[in-house]
């Protein structure tokens, strides 16, 4: 993995925490029950969301796992992610019709001071299961790590970076959001 | 600057075929339009189908500009061998079986990179990227029993050879030439792979997942089947352009089906309807700048192509998307299984704010994620699994699409047929799948289409 340098992690009062988790298991029950517009409106406008996908090469290999001008099944900024909320949105979106079942679990949420004030960099980890008419079952397990914003009583996601274990997709698409 | 390479290799076995299944002409009847189910669900066709296509017909294994130094490597696939791809000193691409001849684990674990040698990981057999076995742990052992490294390199793939950039390679000694292969497609290949000066080159590494269907069923669709884009990608059309998809059965007129030797492409002749459901407009002017310049290199035809409503297979698993510049193999796992490998392709001369566009383009829209192959992949799965039913996959399916749509007279290389709403490329796909599983070897595959192109040009 890409292991860059990292920040010091200096870390925020208990309150910061709870409200950091609240927003995320917040975000995770939005995207559970399909409210994409809800879940859209917690974007910053300058949102970089990114899914990298994960290459094997050898560990002496300089070029990594992953980078950002290379392969990623999100590499979005704010119209990007709304253009797949519109296919979500559509009834012709026809594999999403019956609905496909979500549940985003998220745990193991690490809070620390962001560069800019008011910015907090948020780690944390992911299971997504999807299932879907009879017995389509889609397993996604992995890594977050996040810049959140404060924006008054709540937070804006201005930046993700989503991590996953597998480097062949075993899936036939990926219609949700991690 | 790809060579093939040469002599028959004595390191490649082969056993000799096995005998063809029993009455394969009973599968179709393409004049009729009828095809059987059991070409999507049985597993001794599947067998069959590894034996007489994918190790037999070139398949695609890489674009030049993935390996581009001494030592580059690319770990793919044909079929369901594992093969490397190496660059050589010399500048020519070798391919070899992924597989140590002393017990046959895999010698390399990485997609890519840059090797000086691969190194077996069970018992240190070493091999230089020209296959040779150089040395091993505990040489000595070896030297005391009389063993002959020179008899034990890599196993070669049978050729390999390139055509305007993309690399392929076969496990046939008696494969014809790639240039026979491809034949008249290359003339429209150059639309693609030849509209700029410096040809084009995969940016942003490939993109992998799995989709549980039949492999014919991702390459006939986009052999020919521009009719599913209007109903199955509405949503993603209204997602990245905010309105339906273009209406092309009303304009038979500008369109074309073209196929030879098994390999189909649909097109109309629209310059940039493909490139148009990226949603950026600088790729749309892009290639409007460029029309013009492509059609006093190729002629106006297939300076109308360059990002138009199209796509394309090579038989049998490699296809794209001109436009879109999605280009990919749908590698076979088993009868109900694909692995879906995905490259984005751009002109090596485009600028670079040009080229993310584009690397963006595919991943918004053919990628596991994009809008368009979100839908593509559960109606290929439900093609396929329907046919679990014993009596399900005893009812045939139909094709018939175009039937009186031939054109005769035309100096279109290929058969060429008018109106890209059409079906005639999926039955020579399914003609040319015939014909190979029926032959016993390359020399009695009938000869259906005569090129009007040169060889090699």
């Amino acid at each position: 993995m890409n292991a860059k340098t990292a920040m010091p992690e200096i870390g925020v009062d208990a309150e910061t925490q709870r409200r950091v988790e609240q927003f995320l298991y917040r975000e995770a029950r939005l995207l559970d029950n399909e409210r994409w517009d809800d879940w859209l409106a917690l974007m910053a406008e300058d949102i970089h969301y990114w899914m990298p996908t994960m290459e094997n090469r050898r560990r002496a290999d300089k070029n990594g796992t992953y980078a950002v001008d290379r392969g990623a099944l999100y590499n979005d900024n704010l119209l990007d992610l709304t253009r797949r909320v519109t296919r979500f949105k559509q009834p012709t979106a026809w594999a999403e019709d019956p609905a496909t079942r979500h549940a985003h679990v998220v745990a193991g949420i690490e809070v620390y001071q962001g560069e800019a004030p008011g910015e907090f960099i948020v780690h944390s980890t992911f299971v997504n299961y999807r299932s879907r008419v009879e017995k389509d079952n889609d397993l996604l397990v992995g890594r977050r790590e996040d810049v959140l914003r404060a924006d008054g009583e709540s937070f804006r996601l201005a930046r993700r970076k989503i991590i996953i274990t597998q480097s062949v997709l075993m899936a036939k698409n990926l219609n949700t959001f991690l | 600057m790809c060579n093939t390479q040469g002599d028959t290799p004595i390191r490649l076995k082969r056993r000799p075929i096995a005998q063809s299944i029993e009455n394969l002409d009973q599968l179709m009847n393409l004049e009729k339009g009828r095809m059987s189910r059991d070409l999507f669900w049985d597993r001794d066709i599947y067998e069959q189908e590894l034996e007489r296509i994918f190790a037999r017909c070139w398949l695609f294994v890489g674009h030049e500009s993935q390996i581009p130094k001494a030592g580059d490597y690319v770990s793919t696939y044909l079929g369901e061998d594992n093969v490397l791809i190496v660059r050589q000193k010399d500048g020519s691409v070798k391919g070899f079986l992924n597989t140590c001849p002393h017990r046959g684990n895999k010698v390399c674990f990485a997609d890519l990179g840059n090797a000086r040698q691969f190194v077996c990981n069970y018992h240190g057999w070493a091999f230089g990227i020209d296959g040779a076995l150089k040395g091993m742990h505990a040489s000595e052992t070896y030297e005391a029993a009389g063993m002959d490294k020179s008899e034990h390199g890599l196993h070669p793939v049978a050729h390999v050879d390139s055509y305007r950039g993309l690399i392929f390679a076969t496990l046939d000694p008696e494969a014809p030439s790639l240039a026979e292969y491809l034949g008249d497609m290359r003339y429209y290949l150059d639309a693609i792979f030849d509209m700029d000066e410096g040809g084009t080159e995969f940016i942003g590494g490939c993109v992998k997942s799995v989709i549980q269907c039949n492999w014919k069923y991702a390459s006939e669709n986009f052999v020919g089947d521009i009719l599913h884009a209007g109903w199955t990608h509405d949503s993603g059309a209204k997602a990245m352009v905010g309105g339906p998809v273009a209406e092309v059965h009303k304009t038979p007129e500008q369109s074309y089906h073209v196929n030879f030797n098994g390999h189909g492409w649909e097109f109309n002749q629209d310059i940039v309807g493909n490139c148009a459901t990226l949603g950026e407009k600088e790729l749309l002017k892009y290639l409007y700048v460029l029309q013009p310049k492509v059609a006093e290199r190729l002629g106006e035809l297939r300076s109308r192509m360059i990002g138009a409503i199209s796509s394309c297979t090579l038989f049998p698993n490699t296809s794209f998307l001109p436009g879109q510049n999605t280009f990919r193999t749908w590698h076979p796992r088993g009868p109900g299984q694909i692995e879906l490998h995905t490259w984005t392709f751009v002109n090596k001369k485009a600028p670079q704010e040009i080229k993310d566009k584009w690397r963006k383009g595919t991943m918004m829209t053919f990628s596991p994620s994009g809008v368009f192959e979100m839908d593509d992949g559960e109606n290929w799965e439900y093609s396929t699994r329907s046919n679990a039913g014993f009596v399900t996959r005893q009812q045939d399916l139909y094709l018939g699409l175009g039937h009186d749509t031939r054109v005769e007279n035309t100096d279109l290389p290929g058969n060429v047929f008018q109106g890209q709403i059409n079906e005639a490329n999926q039955r020579a796909f399914y003609q040319r799948w015939l014909d190979l599983m029926k032959a016993d070897s390359w020399k009695t595959v009938p000869q259906r289409d005569l090129p009007k192109m040169k060889e090699g040009v």
